[in-house]
């Protein structure tokens, strides 16, 4: 006979206070969230057209994850499951150094770790096709028990294994059981889990005909979803915006904001974090 | 089906039930479709004594009789209703949530289902000082926002520790494992004293993984689940709560504007229809005694206060229909108001 373990909020509210969450070096994006970061044991998915900064942010994310305890930080490893080949290293190689860097400043003693210790920290998986992804989601929890450190998964995007010779039920059917799996590595071993996903066109729908690929019994799956976008108009290259669209955790956030223009005063503005300035920077140029 | 072996049935003997296990009658079924005389002579028993057990066997399977005035006390004794501890949601739902039924919670994603469902614990805590049953299928059940909820309504550590420690949190994450649970609920293996509610954090992402399935497991599941389900509800009075989720279809209409047979095609406009629907299926939609459809209704900001207004409508329920069936609830840092 199984037993089921049973615990009361209070056991679980000492758990999930226990350890901080993922900082994403954007104080009004942490603040937003309203748990300083992306909470551990919670799927978070990010929304946006190309160029919005998805993938900037996985980058970003698992970077942080490696911030010493000292500043509050996990002082942990990240892994990232590639699906569109989207990563660079190079880009990631500049977004460490410029992260390490600022830990550096703020605790003003040199870090005790040098760059390839840093760079050894992130473990890459490139999951091109649904077989291949597929057959690394099977495989995860043995990964995770060899790799007890790791403290952020990110799967960019989740949305691109899918495209392709799967039937929308079974696309459905096959989500839903990889996230039961995900979800229950990430509340065991307190993972923070990062999605990325695209957008898609549904004509004639009432609240806008944009939304996020995957259908709508997908967007009730994730914990916390965070719409990005480049605003309108434009004042800053750099800048983007970032629109808490649904959260378990913070229901102020949902409640703030009137209207869409009015939710643009929640940006994600990135002039706040000097490393995430150059991170959208980059992108937004090239 | 039952086997004959474990029913303790009065006349039949160790090795009699081995004749006719050897004879290939080994559940009660096969007893009852043999003929009395053949098992008369398998069993040594004569056939007054065969029809005895017969009878034994039918009035211990028949559903039973029960007559109105038992009926009503039992109702009568325990609640019918709990309290939602929100006014309005209570008018509408005549006094809140049923006890021994199932309630449905559906909407679409983003709606504010999984708030709603913290503040019916942390309410049915509260007032009645029960004990809840939060099954989280997602991960969603978050502490420190329940921690949060209540810290802004004013509690003290003191009771917000005994507030917290009576909800009860169990994570699943298949179908099989969700009616493992209520089948040990059942069986009494698992007891959660005074227990009032169940709260299943949803229904949907269960069922989604059955999804594409060309076998019908899934709905096979979900027949035992709500049949326990029943079980439990009754003989524990409990109220059980499922969130469920809604989708949304898109249908394009044409339609004829200026239908006079000659210019058909240039004066024909495409319309497009949003319809929605409550997820699993057809099956399903009957099986909840009350359902609760929740709605964003609009988002409001003042410098004081802000919230989000929830529309909350009763789409079925058991009791006499109310005039107005819709209500608009809060939803703010303080919980759902």
């Amino acid at each position: 006979m199984k037993t089921f373990k049973i615990s009361n909020a209070t056991e679980l509210w000492q758990r999930e206070t226990s350890l901080p969450a993922v900082a994403s070096f954007s104080q009004s994006l942490d603040n937003m969230l309203g748990t300083e970061g992306f909470q551990l044991g919670c799927i978070t998915e990010l929304l946006g057209l190309p160029g919005s900064g998805k993938t900037q942010l996985c980058l970003q994310l698992c970077a942080s994850v490696q911030i010493p305890k000292e500043l509050g930080g996990l002082n942990a490893e990240a892994l990232y499951i590639d699906t569109n080949t989207n990563f660079t290293i190079s880009r990631f190689r500049e977004i460490l150094s410029a992260s390490l860097l600022k830990c550096q400043s703020i605790l003003d003693k040199p870090l005790q770790i040098t760059e390839e210790e840093a760079l050894n920290k992130l473990h890459y998986v490139n999951a091109f096709g649904l077989e291949k992804f597929c057959a690394f989601m099977y495989r995860l929890s043995k990964f995770i028990t060899e790799h007890p450190n790791v403290r952020l998964i990110a799967i960019d995007s989740i949305a691109f294994p899918f495209k392709d010779g799967i039937s929308t039920n079974q696309r459905t059917g096959l989500l839903f059981r990889q996230m039961a799996e995900l979800q229950k590595i990430a509340v065991q071993h307190q993972i923070a889990v990062v999605l990325s996903n695209e957008m898609s066109t549904r004509v004639g729908l009432q609240g806008g005909a944009v939304v996020g690929s995957l259908g709508d019994a997908w967007a009730h799956r994730c914990n916390v979803r965070i719409l990005l976008s480049t605003p309108h108009p434009a004042q800053d290259q750099r800048e983007r915006v970032a629109l808490l669209m649904k959260s378990n955790v913070a229901a102020t956030s949902v409640a703030r904001f009137q209207d869409q223009r009015e939710r643009v005063a929640l940006l994600m503005k990135s002039n706040v974090a000097a490393t995430s300035v150059a991170r959208f920077q980059v992108r937004a140029l090239s | 089906m039952q086997k004959l072996k474990s029913q303790n049935l009065g006349n039949l003997s160790e090795s009699s039930l081995k004749t006719l296990a050897q004879n290939r009658i080994t559940t009660i079924l096969d007893f009852l479709e043999e003929d009395v005389s053949k098992l008369s002579a398998l069993t040594k028993l004569s056939l007054p004594q065969i029809l005895a057990i017969r009878n034994e066997i039918f009035t211990k399977y028949s559903a039973p009789l029960i007559n109105g005035t038992d009926l009503f006390t039992k109702v009568f004794k325990t609640r019918s209703r709990i309290s939602t501890g929100i006014e309005s949601l209570d008018v509408v739902t005549t006094g809140g949530i049923p006890v021994r039924c199932i309630t449905e919670i559906c909407g679409l994603a983003e709606s504010g289902k999984t708030q709603l469902s913290f503040q019916l614990a942390i309410n049915c805590v509260k007032d009645e000082g029960c004990t809840v049953l939060y099954v989280d299928t997602k991960g969603d059940f978050s502490a420190v926002r329940v921690q949060k909820m209540l810290d802004t309504q004013g509690y003290s550590h003191k009771d917000m520790a005994s507030i917290m420690y009576k909800i009860r949190v169990v994570h699943i994450w298949t179908m099989e494992e969700l009616v493992e649970l209520f089948k040990s609920l059942k069986n009494k293996t698992l007891i959660i004293e005074n227990l009032a509610m169940i709260i299943v954090d949803s229904l949907p992402c269960l069922m989604f993984q059955h999804l594409g399935d060309d076998n019908k497991m899934g709905l096979s599941l979900l027949n035992v689940l709500v049949n326990y389900s029943r079980y439990i509800a009754n003989e524990f009075d409990v109220a059980i709560i499922y969130i469920n989720i809604q989708t949304r279809w898109i249908d394009n209409d044409i339609s004829d504007i200026e239908d006079d047979g000659e210019s058909t095609s240039a004066f024909r406009e495409s319309t497009y229809i949003e319809k929605r629907n409550r997820c699993l299926g057809r099956y399903w939609e009957h099986i909840p005694t009350l359902v609760l459809l929740l709605e964003k209704h609009e988002d409001v900001y003042r410098e004081s206060d802000s919230y989000t207004q929830i529309k909350v409508s009763v789409l079925s329920s058991n009791a006499v229909k109310n005039e107005n069936s819709q209500c608009i609830l809060k939803l703010s840092s303080v919980g759902i108001t």
